[in-house]
């Protein structure tokens, strides 16, 4: 089930990215729907489940942009073992605990894509640290409005909310 | 808030860690494809085809959605263009008629001045305002009267011929006795063998000839004139065509005539201003 929920959430934010990049060919620069579904699906603290879905995510996002292949594949599952890691100690709930998550989930991933393009590319991103806290701003606040929604109209909360027991 | 650490797995890091480093091989890879042209490696084409659905859906709904907005406008568009139009048409089919009307009203008082030309006698032009050619007593009304010099008696007619003269007149008015009327009498002459005899309507859409004797050379198509010999109309004017020519019952035939004037259809008139006899000269005439 959480399997399915997470593919169901796959494909909107996939739908998103097509959207935005078919109306708005610019507004991904300042958002990044991936990382919120990520963030969520980690919140659970399932690190198994969490890499799982960062790459499978990640190279979804590879395929639809212009990116090396694995490039956000790489960032977002080290963002999603980040999260998970944290949740599995620490048990985080509540809008304001999912922003901080998407906070520093956005943060690492942008510093991930900067380091690895940085050593593969040999190449510098423009403008990085600008478009960093524009990203991580807009992503934090639509994020944590999906997480107000689902919470409180379909009495969502993240994926495997409850900790499993050690082992996979 | 703290967890004990047993709850903690520790192989998910060392598959995160394989995982890293697979997708590090993978970015290597891809980075190095880059430079000799290939910029899709076969996984990359395989993740692509696998959510392909997406994008295409989303793309379809984008165009449909944007179609059906433009085929929307563009049908409101049309809407307005269509109801401009049909003013537009309305419109042009008003002055159009109008200029038909126009036109006709030329073409007929252009006949009608032309007609006038060739007569010697002064004459007014005037418009019909009333025409009653129901009843038996067949008469119309004109647009003028006195005030235009238009007299008793003063002979009406139109391109065509003969129509009838005018009986009553006010000041701006007057009233003329048609042709075809039942108390109508008018000094008529055959074309072809100049024999005269008596035009008299017949009261209804007719007339019929009086006082042409029985051996008299009448045919039917035969033109009928004004014979000028009543005081009232001039001579020569055209009244119609004999349509049957019977002997009768005693010295004189029975000849049914057609009126060369379409009293049904007379929007226009000249009135001629004939020289009036004196009324000392009719009291002892024959």
């Amino acid at each position: 089930m959480r399997w399915l929920r997470f593919l169901v959430g796959l494909l909107i934010a996939l739908t998103l990215h097509s959207l935005l990049d078919s109306f708005f060919p610019n507004a991904l620069a300042f958002f990044n729907p991936y990382v919120i579904l990520i963030v969520y699906y980690s919140m659970g603290g399932n690190i198994f489940g969490a890499i799982v879905a960062g790459v499978i995510a990640g190279l979804v996002q590879d395929a639809y942009s212009g990116a090396i292949f694995g490039l956000h594949a790489f960032a977002l599952t080290v963002c999603a073992y980040a999260v998970a890691y944290i949740n599995s100690r620490l048990v985080l709930r509540g809008t304001l605990a999912f922003g901080a998550c998407l906070v520093g989930a956005v943060i690492v991933n942008e510093l991930v894509i900067y380091v690895l393009v940085n050593i593969l590319l040999k190449q510098k991103i423009e403008m990085f640290e600008q478009g960093m806290v524009v990203k991580t701003i807009f992503t934090c606040l639509f994020g944590m409005l999906v997480y107000q929604l689902l919470t409180l109209f379909l009495r969502e909360e993240p994926i495997e909310a409850t900790r499993r027991p050690a082992g996979w | 808030m703290a967890v004990s650490a047993d709850v903690v797995p520790r192989r998910p890091t060392l598959l995160f860690i394989v995982v890293l480093g697979l997708l590090f091989i993978l970015m290597s890879l891809s980075s190095r494809t880059r430079y000799i042209g290939e910029t899709r490696t076969m996984f990359e084409r395989t993740v692509m085809t696998l959510f392909s659905p997406v994008p295409k859906l989303v793309n379809w709904l984008g165009q449909s959605a944007s179609d059906g907005y433009h085929g929307y406008l563009d049908m409101r568009h049309a809407v307005n263009e269509n109801l401009e139009l049909h003013r537009k048409v309305a419109q042009l089919t008003t002055e159009n008629l109008q200029l038909r009307q126009s036109e006709g009203d030329l073409k007929r008082l252009r006949a009608l001045m032309d007609y006038s030309e060739q007569l010697s006698t002064p004459s007014t032009l005037a418009h019909v305002l009333m025409l009653d050619t129901s009843g038996r007593f067949k008469s119309m009304v004109l647009d003028r009267g006195s005030a235009a010099g238009i007299d008793v008696n003063d002979a009406v007619v139109n391109a065509s011929g003969l129509i009838g003269r005018v009986v009553l007149t006010t000041k701006d008015m007057s009233k003329v006795q048609l042709v075809t009327d039942g108390n109508s009498a008018v000094g008529v002459l055959l074309e072809r063998t100049r024999r005269q005899g008596v035009l008299r309507g017949d009261g209804g859409s007719g007339a019929q000839l009086y006082d042409i004797p029985s051996l008299a050379d009448v045919a039917p198509g035969d033109a009928v004139l004004t014979a000028g010999i009543d005081g009232i109309y001039p001579k020569g004017i055209p009244v119609g065509n004999v349509v049957k020519a019977d002997k009768g019952a005693d010295l004189f035939k029975s000849i049914v005539m057609k009126p060369s004037v379409d009293f049904g259809s007379i929007e226009e008139v000249i009135v001629l201003h004939t020289r009036k006899i004196p009324h000392d000269v009719v009291r002892y005439a024959p």
